[in-house]
């Protein structure tokens, strides 16, 4: 039973992980991480990288909503933003190592601009001008034919990095699970910096923020910077992963997947931006083993007969971890292991 | 007895979630030798009212199939997955099916889907692939080698509804097409070609009109319809909204303009939704309807195999589009494996490219020929409210160009 956590030093006080469990347990899954596609197949591979997408625009999302309090739902719109800048310069012929940087940049621009609303409105009312940035952006994507390529979408040649052409998931997985780990990693310390806790603050309370120094002009709009880079970011790899791009992807049910997948998982919590990607993602593909199971157990048109049934029990499933739960599945996550911790004493 | 059964049922699901969880595929147990079509269609989501019917179909063809023998002497077997219409849902089962099943052919869910998968399909070279969808730009041989789609593109099907038009023009002067369509991929694919078409063979084309898909209010545009009073009104990129309200309002304007729709719009169920406004309604069907007066091999077929089961929709077009996907995935299979070729990309490409005059049963009024991927074949229908029936109002129109 550990019962408490000695700090000797500075460095120890200021460590990402200040155990030496925690650091093994890390050790063992950037280990399991490297080795996936080798064990998974194409198949999981696949999901991986897909998880590893929506855990960094998600990671954006947390930053803008879970920390800094700014509800926005335009989030989709900026991962198009990213996806479509990325192709433009992808087929002009720009370098990869330059496209993503690039995706992240504009779109960090774009949602600066997004952003400026919130220095006057917060709560419902930021959320309806951000919803109303979904829709311009939606509307931007369908019209600007010579950028986007209008409904019809573009194409996007593979990634290349530096002669390697990232044209198959293993290949794409290693550059998205360096980027995750990185971006998951500058989010963590971000808030631990003056930044992070200037964002926290305004979330807590902005005029007691202000108060306190604060520029809200600043770091409101610095929160949809940085948010926004983080979805142009996710949104310049979904392009190279699925090599097409139509405007219906970045729609408003896809801002309310990252939103869901945060309130699910934790807001303002890495670990619950983690947690909330990974249920969000993989939850709809559980449910559909499961049903492929219980058709081959010789349930004839389960299939048919029961796929409906999926949404509800996801929908079920996100009501009751909210209800059981409502600080998500970080804090469910906190309490096993504070169980462990203790054992066999009770918390 | 009951506990037994229990545990073996529970044991039976035990070992199926280890594989399910590992990702193994349980249908590697069953007979090597066996053809397997794998799928994605959209059972759940926008989509569903049609995806239930393309599964049925597809799968309905795989098994009638093997009890005429399979093809080339091997068995069908169907392995499909409800996509729910989502792209990275359905390139996740696309992904899944190939890793653990190898199908030489593969039926997918949309346009978005073709599109996303395309580079791999192009790399992989092992796959025939076909889909719900009809985009134009999917019909290109060198970009999409290994896709093709059962029926005409939807440029094709405008192309269909203004031969039908010429032909019917009387007197001197030409009729007049209004388009309206709904501002998303699917509406807006044949708009720019169409009205090329349109001045080409000296059509007016005197309104356009965009609106969302499933729109309601449709008041502000009736106003401009009133002003160009078209002849023919051709709506694409709708399932049904909002074409009954434009068909009510354009009867209480007092114009004589004809409804005219294209494949999704054409199913009996949304016609019959339409209910008296879609009196006169014509549009393009690639295939005969279930209740074509002409009955055929292939219909006959469905109905003695499909009314079997109870809730089986195969009354449907969609169930139709189904039976045809089987059918031509047989038929590029067979041709492959007759010629004692493996079944890779090329060879079902060639396969595929040597489909000339083809009898599909009667689903099509005529045989049919492969061009640039596609069949540009189609015969244009017309409600009859009052005999509550869908006729056949031209021959079967074949685009050469």
């Amino acid at each position: 039973m550990r019962v408490g956590d000695f700090k000797a030093s500075y460095a120890h006080d200021e460590a990402l992980f200040d155990t030496p469990t925690q650091r093994a347990w890390f050790g063992v899954l950037i280990v399991a991480a490297l080795a996936f596609p080798l064990l998974g197949g194409n198949y999981l591979t696949y999901l991986a990288c897909l998880l590893g997408i929506h855990l960094i625009a998600a990671t954006g999302l947390n930053i803008i909503t879970g920390y800094t309090g700014l509800i926005s739902l335009g989030h989709a719109a900026f991962m198009g933003v990213g996806c479509y800048v990325a192709a433009w310069l992808a087929n002009k012929g720009v370098p990869f190592w330059l496209t993503l940087p690039a995706a992240g940049l504009v779109t960090a621009l774009v949602g600066v601009v997004v952003g400026i609303p919130s220095l006057r409105i917060k709560g419902l009312y930021l959320a309806v001008a951000t919803l109303a940035a979904q829709f311009v952006l939606g509307f931007v994507f369908r019209e600007w034919e010579s950028f986007t390529g209008g409904v019809r979408g573009a194409n996007i040649p593979p990634a290349d990095l530096f002669g390697l052409a990232l044209n198959t998931d293993t290949r794409l997985y290693y550059l998205i699970l360096g980027l995750v780990v990185a971006m998951l990693a500058a989010a963590r310390n971000l808030f631990r910096t003056r930044v992070g806790r200037a964002f926290i603050a305004i979330r807590d309370r902005d005029i007691s923020a202000e108060v306190l120094g604060i520029s809200l002009f600043h770091y409101k709009l610095l929160a949809f910077a940085i948010g926004s880079f983080y979805a142009g970011v996710a949104g310049g790899l979904f392009g190279y992963f699925f090599r097409a791009v139509t405007p219906e992807v970045f729609g408003f049910a896809q801002s309310i997947f990252y939103l869901a997948a945060i309130i699910v998982g934790g807001l303002g919590s890495i670990l619950g931006t983690v947690l909330g990607a990974v249920f969000m993602t993989m939850m709809p593909e559980i449910l559909r083993t499961a049903l492929t199971i219980v058709e081959q157990l010789g349930v004839s048109d389960a299939g048919v007969f029961l796929a409906p049934l999926r949404a509800v029990v996801f929908g079920l499933l996100i009501v009751g971890f909210l209800i059981l739960e409502p600080h998500g599945l970080a804090e469910i996550w906190r309490r096993v292991r504070r169980f462990f911790h203790l054992w066999p004493f009770r918390t | 007895m009951v506990n037994g059964n229990r545990r073996r049922i529970l044991k039976a699901g035990a070992a199926a979630g280890a594989l399910g969880t590992l990702g193994l595929p349980l249908e590697a147990w069953s007979q090597a030798g066996d053809i397997v079509v794998g799928a994605a269609p959209p059972i759940t989501g926008v989509f569903a009212f049609a995806g239930v019917g393309l599964n049925a179909g597809l799968a309905d063809y795989c098994e009638w199939r093997n009890t005429k023998g399979g093809v080339a002497g091997r068995k069908l077997r169907y392995i499909s997955e409800d996509s729910g219409y989502k792209v990275d849902q359905s390139v996740a089962i696309f992904k899944k099916i190939m890793a653990n099943n190898k199908p030489p052919v593969f039926y997918g869910d949309s346009t978005g889907w073709a599109k996303a998968i395309a580079p791999e399909v192009s790399s992989l070279g092992t796959v025939m692939t076909c889909s719900p969808s009809f985009s134009s730009d999917l019909a290109n041989p060198e970009k999409v080698p290994f896709y093709f789609m059962a029926g005409p593109t939807y440029e094709a099907m405008v192309a269909i509804l203004l031969e039908y038009i010429q032909r019917n023009a009387k007197g001197s002067q030409k009729p007049t097409v209004a388009f309206v369509y709904s501002d998303t991929e699917f509406g807006r694919d044949p708009i720019a070609a169409s009205k090329a078409r349109a001045e080409k063979m000296g059509i007016p084309v005197v309104l356009e009109v965009i609106t969302k898909p499933g729109a309601v209010d449709v008041s502000a545009e009736m106003i401009r319809m009133r002003r160009a009073k078209p002849d023919y009104v051709i709506f694409h990129g709708y399932v049904l909204a909002p074409i009954p309200e434009f068909l009510r309002q354009m009867r209480e304007a007092g114009l004589k303009s004809v409804g005219m729709g294209t494949i999704w719009s054409m199913d009996r169920s949304t016609l019959d939704a339409m209910g008296a406004a879609g009196d006169g309604f014509t549009g393009i069907m690639p295939y005969r309807y279930s209740f074509d007066y002409v009955r055929t091999p292939a219909f006959t077929e469905m109905e003695a195999f499909g009314s079997r089961k109870p809730n089986n929709p195969w009354q449907t077009m969609f169930y139709t589009h189904g039976w045809l996907v089987g059918t031509l995935f047989s038929e590029i299979i067979d041709r492959t494996l007759k010629a004692k070729k493996e079944l890779t990309g090329p060879n079902m490409k060639a396969a595929l490219e040597s489909i000339e005059k083809f009898d599909t049963g009667g689903i099509f009024g005529v045989p049919i020929s492969m061009k640039n991927h596609s069949i540009p074949v189609g015969r244009v229908y017309k409600v009859d409210y009052t005999g509550r029936n869908v006729v056949a109002d031209s021959d079967w129109i074949t685009i050469a160009s």
